[in-house]
């Protein structure tokens, strides 16, 4: 019996991998290999010619230094940066501030919070095309409503102009991060026990040292992830620029994705492409080897 | 902010109403969309806007359905990506949850962090060389290019989200079910599945999510104009009829409606969905 048992838990082992690999097979197939294709691809010369005839020519690192004396590379790096700092600047202040408002105990709190997260549900297609509505010179909400409030004394381009391009897409990036931002950090800050509160009050802390001395420092772990989480999905951000604005006008609102997907799919030159998104990885590989220390640390794992 | 409490009834309905206020303007969005479906065109281009129709007209749903670029056709593609993608998906990754929850073995922290990150990377990393490989294997312009390709997003969040779930079951339950006859997969099946009903909701809909919002693989993979789901197909209309505001609004209105009536029924398996699934990655 003791025998058949041991016999039972061998098998057991193999039975993890049974239910295991398959998945992993196919995420391997789909996403590992197409990575280290693509690095591959990176160094060879691969356009429209080079697939008919079936010949690559390995160039080394050429794309790359061709990329960087081009100099638009750098400048859709730095696009790319602007982006992913504004919109999260803008959608953790205004998340944080949702956060603390809807944590306060009252009727409507937790029906109004859930219902806000549907902005960050809907197809970003949609909010795509819908902003890019509201922002138009011609019939934009937006506009009117700044005219009304005598912001702006005529109809902004927003994203016809190049001055104001990026801040159209950032506007309507921090719609979809916002209730992202916000439920995170509720769920933060609803771990903070009452009691730190009441005896801090006791001790005469005001709201504000109180927000500094106990908000902040509980909730540094989820502010953190936030943080990083929300530079990961910014930073690769490709439909909202792309049907929003292509990356135009003029590159102002090119990001290293669009810029990517411009060099295979519009002008077929795969292998610069193909470099183009390894300089996104390059990016993204730093910034989650960061994030899983902090988890690895937190012992979510 | 819980730094004071909140006392007498008055400014319980003043906060109550400020909430109110803050999600219209929030949503206000989604209104304008909805609005600007059921005006006429000529009222769009009216300034200032009208912030409610003055005529209401479905002239714009009616054209989507029955005009010549009708969206039924891309409906129905939109659905069978999703569906398909969902299916494999789930059948990929839920026993790849439930493998790393439940049983030791080497690597297997090795394989958590596989998911994790290939759950971060972006699609524009493996686009360029997924178009080869399905180049390749004769994949372009079928709907398997995209329907596996959205499973790649959702495989991974489904293990994220469904590991902690299958953890927390007693072990116990398994074992008992195992001397009543059960082997280690009918006791999966019967016994442990139908326990881990809420987090298997929250990855049934975001699995469907993920490929119905999914624009870049349809979009790259799929070339042929019958063969486009809503997302691809809503750009090119957009591409082609740029200042029809309406219709493009009535489109937008069929592309949301199932996101919204998933949303609604689901609501609270979402919110879940979305903090485990990131947080704790």
């Amino acid at each position: 019996m003791k025998v058949m048992r041991r016999i039972g838990k061998e098998r057991e082992k193999y039975y993890g991998y049974l239910f295991v690999l398959p998945a992993l097979i196919f995420m391997l197939t789909l996403i590992g290999y197409p990575i280290i294709y693509n690095i591959i691809i990176s160094t060879q010369k691969v356009d429209v010619m080079t697939i008919r005839e079936n010949t690559r020519q390995f160039i080394g690192f050429s794309n790359y230094i061709d990329l960087f004396k081009d100099g638009l590379v750098i400048y859709v790096t730095k696009n790319t940066l602007f982006y992913t700092i504004g919109s999260i600047v803008i959608q953790f202040i205004v998340g944080f501030g949702l956060a603390l408002f809807f944590n306060m105990k009252f009727r409507l709190a937790e029906r109004l919070r859930g219902l806000i997260v549907i902005s960050w549900m809907v197809p970003v297609t949609v909010t795509a095309l819908l902003f890019k509505f509201m922002l138009s010179p011609s019939n934009g909400i937006i506009n009117d409503i700044l005219m009304f409030f005598n912001v702006v004394e005529e109809p902004v381009g927003w994203l016809i102009n190049e001055s104001t391009a990026m801040w159209g897409v950032i506007i309507a990036n921090a719609w979809i991060g916002i209730p992202f931002n916000m439920i995170l950090l509720n769920t933060g800050l609803s771990t903070i026990p009452y009691e730190l509160y009441e005896s801090a009050s006791i001790d005469g802390a005001n709201v504000f040292r109180r927000f500094i001395y106990i908000t902040i420092p509980m909730l540094r772990p989820a502010i953190l992830s936030v943080l990083i989480l929300g530079f990961i999905y910014t930073f690769k951000v490709f439909d909202l620029i792309y049907v929003m604005t292509s990356g135009g006008p003029v590159n102002a609102t090119e990001v290293l994705s669009t810029y990517s997907y411009r060099l295979s799919f519009t002008i077929y030159n795969f292998s610069q492409g193909a470099a183009v998104a390894n300089i996104l990885f390059a990016f993204l590989f730093v910034v989650s080897l960061g994030y899983l220390a902090l988890i690895n640390r937190d012992e979510v794992m | 902010m819980k730094f004071f409490r909140l006392s007498g009834r008055r400014k319980s309905i003043f906060i109550n109403v400020i909430a109110i206020i803050i999600s219209c303007i929030f949503l206000f969005p989604l209104y304008w969309l909805i609005i600007s479906s059921l005006k006429p065109n000529a009222e769009i281009f009216q300034s200032p806007q009208t912030l409610f129709p003055r005529q209401i007209q479905f002239d714009a749903y009616y054209d989507q359905l029955f005009g010549p670029n009708s969206i039924i056709r891309p409906f129905l593609n939109s659905l069978l990506i999703a569906t398909c993608s969902m299916i494999v998906s789930m059948l990929l990754g839920i026993p790849a949850a439930y493998g790393l929850a439940r049983f030791k073995m080497r690597g297997s922290k090795i394989f958590i962090l596989t998911f994790l990150i290939t759950q971060m990377l972006p699609a524009t990393l493996v686009l360029t060389p997924l178009f080869l490989i399905y180049k390749g294997f004769g994949f372009l312009n079928t709907f398997l290019a995209p329907i596996f390709s959205d499973s790649t997003i959702a495989i991974p969040f489904i293990v994220l989200i469904l590991r902690p779930y299958f953890l927390s079951l007693p072990k116990d339950l398994e074992d008992s079910a195992k001397i009543d006859g059960c082997n280690t997969f009918s006791a999966f099946v019967r016994i442990m599945l139908p326990l881990s009903y809420p987090g298997l909701i929250t990855a049934i809909s975001f699995a469907f999510l993920f490929a119905w919002n999914d624009l870049i693989y349809a979009m790259t993979f799929i070339n042929i104009a019958e063969m486009r789901p809503l997302t691809a197909g809503i750009y090119h209309f957009m591409d082609m009829y740029g200042t029809e505001w309406n219709k493009i609004m009535a489109y937008a209105v069929f592309l949301v409606t199932p996101v919204i009536i998933i949303f609604i029924f689901l609501q609270k398996y979402i919110v879940s969905g979305l903090t485990s699934g990131s947080v704790k990655g």
